[in-house]
Formats: structure tokens, sequence, C-alpha cells
């Protein structure tokens, strides 16, 4: 299956209420390992996330959701593979 | 002349006859509004009894900017003096409606050969916004110039108001903040919804201040069948109220207040509404993270520690899956991230579990080794 495009997770962390700075915070307390600047890229799609960083951001946001009383929207890469 | 003036907005103090007219370019977001605001006091003072409010080249309004209009309309108004607002935005004529504020002002269409736009411009203009937006953004996080109390009040008020006015159910609505460490009400739709947060306060119990202290929402379907706050309880029911919704504001991501959303009616909340209630928190929590309102560096500091163990305790349990499953790094990340997902369980919380119940056979691995 197709990865979902970046900008997806983008309008999740609109949603989400999120700031850019904030959800790299949530991202980088989950074991996160790139820098600020680079989860901003992956947001905008200029960069490209590895299958791993897009799922903990994936799930940096889905903990969000969770705090405001929702489900777990976002879905992960990891996860949609035909394996 | 131009008072204030910036790449992204400018206002122009000047006079059309006995009329001083303030003339606004650009977007008056968080980051420009205190700069708005000087500049339409500034307009007061010289041009009343008679101010003009030229609107024709603003390109974006903002809760902050709003709220400023409204408080100048309701003051003018008040004081027997004439504002008029020429060429305003749908929005802001809809706000100062929801205010209530709609005959305190007089409305003038732009006049001819003023900046309004043709339709083709229009969306140049807001796409070159947007791209503007998203290149500011960065610039908004570093420099995160606190906006005063005032402006920030004034745009929580307006929260409440639209809140109040289109969430179903509602019958008052407020805005609990924490600041220098107590939690007060900022904002509040009337006296008995200010009663309730002070019986909160009080008690040192109810959804508000459990939202305010923990990040997390809190849904009161209805207080006949609720045991989890046993002081607050009985003082909200006196006071008529049966339903609550609170949810959490953020300021930097560290929950600072709360949303809270009354009603006389049980279960009078339904999903719709529990959606409005969040956007209007996200909206709220924007302003106060914007101005850098609520957080104090130690707080910060705090925070930052606790990033750092939540890591090491991911990081640990991670290391554990990697050798009972023979699985790589990332694969035993998604195992993790997998099994919180399906216990409803942070990953946090999760991995303590796993560090834990290893911990009972192995004290290193409980020391954090």
């Amino acid at each position: 299956m197709a990865e979902p495009p970046a900008d997806q997770l983008d309008a999740y962390r609109g949603d989400a209420g999120l700031s850019h700075g904030e959800l790299w915070f949530r991202y980088f307390e989950l074991g996160g390992m790139s820098t600020a600047l680079e989860v901003e890229a992956f947001l905008y799609g200029a960069l490209e996330p590895t299958r791993h960083d897009h799922d903990v951001i994936a799930h940096a946001l889905n903990e969000r959701f969770s705090e405001l009383g929702g489900n777990h929207p976002v879905p992960y890469v990891e996860d949609s593979e035909d394996a | 002349m131009t008072v204030g003036d910036g790449p992204l907005a400018g206002f122009a103090v000047g006079s059309e006859g006995n009329q001083a007219v303030l003339s606004v370019r650009g977007d008056v977001d968080i980051l420009t509004a205190s700069s708005f605001a000087a500049c339409f006091e500034e307009v007061i003072a010289k041009g009343r009894p008679s101010v003009v409010l030229d609107l024709a080249g603003m390109d974006f309004v903002g809760t902050a900017g709003l709220a400023i209009i409204a408080s100048a309309v309701r003051r003018l108004g008040a004081s027997g003096d004439h504002l008029t607002i020429r060429a305003p935005s749908a929005i802001v004529v809809r706000f100062l409606e929801i205010m209530g504020l709609e005959d305190r002002y007089r409305l003038e269409q732009p006049r001819s050969g003023s900046t309004s736009l043709g339709p083709e411009q229009t969306v140049a203009v807001s796409e070159e916004h947007e791209a503007t937006t998203r290149r500011v953004q960065g610039l908004r996080r570093v420099t995160a110039v606190p906006a005063d109390d005032d402006v920030v009040d004034g745009a929580l008020r307006l929260v409440v108001a639209l809140a109040r006015a289109t969430v179903g159910g509602a019958d008052g609505v407020s805005v609990s903040l924490r600041r220098h460490g107590l939690l007060g009400t900022v904002a509040a739709s009337d006296q008995t919804i200010l009663d309730m947060d002070a019986n909160q306060y009080a008690t040192g119990e109810g959804p508000c201040v459990d939202a305010s202290v923990t990040g997390h929402w809190f849904h009161v379907e209805s207080l006949d069948h609720e045991l989890r706050w046993p002081a607050f309880t009985p003082r909200a029911k006196k006071l008529g109220i049966n339903a609550i919704l609170s949810t959490p504001l953020l300021a930097q991501n560290q929950p600072v207040g709360a949303l809270n959303i009354y009603s006389r009616t049980p279960a009078a909340f339904r999903a719709k509404d529990q959606e409005l209630a969040s956007v209007f928190a996200t909206e709220a929590s924007a302003i106060l993270t914007d101005a850098g309102a609520g957080v104090s560096d130690e707080q910060l500091a705090s925070r930052y520690q606790q990033a750092l163990r939540t890591r090491e305790i991911i990081a640990l349990a991670q290391g554990m899956v990697m050798e009972r499953d023979g699985v790589g790094q990332d694969d035993a990340y998604a195992i993790l991230r997998r099994t919180s997902q399906h216990s409803d369980q942070r990953l946090r919380d999760r991995a303590e579990d796993i560090v834990a119940s290893a911990g009972r056979h192995d004290p290193n691995l409980a020391a954090g080794r």
C-alpha cells in the first residue's frame, strides 16, 4: 500500500491543535531522533521520513487525539503493509 | 503618518475632515495585535467623538484582532462616541453580531478607488498569504513575543462567547487558566458559571481542575451519577448544573487551563458538541501558545526532564522486546506501539509496565540499567 502523503500528517497536526514545536517535543519524548527542523520538513513534504519516523510522529498525534477524547485516526505505515 | 509597520501589517493614522482614521493593511494576528491596539488607542484619543476604522486593506484578522475591535466598539458605543467601520470583512461583521454589538457602530461600504480586490487577485493574495503564514510560523516560534494579558484575555472572552453561541446544549461557558501557580477564571458567560468554577477551585476537585492538571478532557453526562468529585458535585447541583464538558488548554504542550462548558440538562452534549469544544479549546491553546502564556521556565525545564525520562523508559522497554523476540530496533518499537494502541495505554505507560514486570525478575532492569 502507498504511504500516506506527508501533508496529511500536517493536516492531522492542525486538527490535533499542536504547533510544529509541540509535535516535535512529543515525538522527541516518544524516542524520535530527528531534529525539530527535520520533523517540520517531513510535515511539509520537503524530506521523506523513514517509516519508523513516520510512525513515531503518527503515534505522537494519536496520543494527543486520545487526550482530546478521540480515537487513533492517524494511520501507521508499518501496519499498512502487505506483510 | 504610519505608526506601526512591518512585513505583515501596517497601521496608518490619518484624518478626514474632523474625523480620525485608522487604516489597516495586511494581517492582524497575535504578532501584530499589540501594535494594532496601540494605534487604535491613539486614533480614539485623537478623534473622539468621531473615529473611522478603515479595514479595506486588511487581509486577515485573528481572534486577538477581533477582540480588540469588539472592545473598542463597546467602549466607544458606551461613551456615546461614533465609530465607523469601513469595508469590514464578513467575519468582523459576524463577530460583532455574536457579541451583541451590531448596532453600536456604523458600517460603511468601501469607497470607489479603494484597495478592494477582484476575484482573481483575491486568490493570488490568499495563496501568497498561506505561503507567508507558513514561513512566519517558524519565526513566530522563535520570537514568541509574549502578548500582554489584556490582549490574551480579550481573545479568550471571544472564544467563550463563540462557544456559548455555537455549542448545542451549552448554558454557560468559561475559560480557566493557571497564572502564577493559581487556577482562576479568565472569562465566563455569567455569574452561575463563575460560581461553578470557584467551587472547583475551592474544593480542589472537579472536571475543570482535573482537565487543567492532567491535560485530559472530562465529560460528565449527568452529575446525578457522578462519584469522582464528592465535595464539588453537591455544590454544582445546588447551582442547577447537571452536565459538564471540560477540555484542556495547552500552552507549549503543557496543560495550563480548561475550556468548561456547562448545561442544566442531563446528557446535553453530543459527539458533535464535543468536537466543537475541542475546536474551541484548540483555538484557545493556540492563542496561549503564541502569547507564551502560563508556562514558567521551571515548568519547561521539568517538562524536558520528564521527556528525557520517558525516552529512557521507552528505549529500555524497546531493548527488552528486541532481546525477548529477537527483532531489530524499529520492529521492537512497532511491537511496543501496537500493544500500547490496542490496550489504549500511552506508550510511556506501556513501556513502564514492561520494565516493571521484567524488573521483578531482574533488579538491574528495574533500576533502569
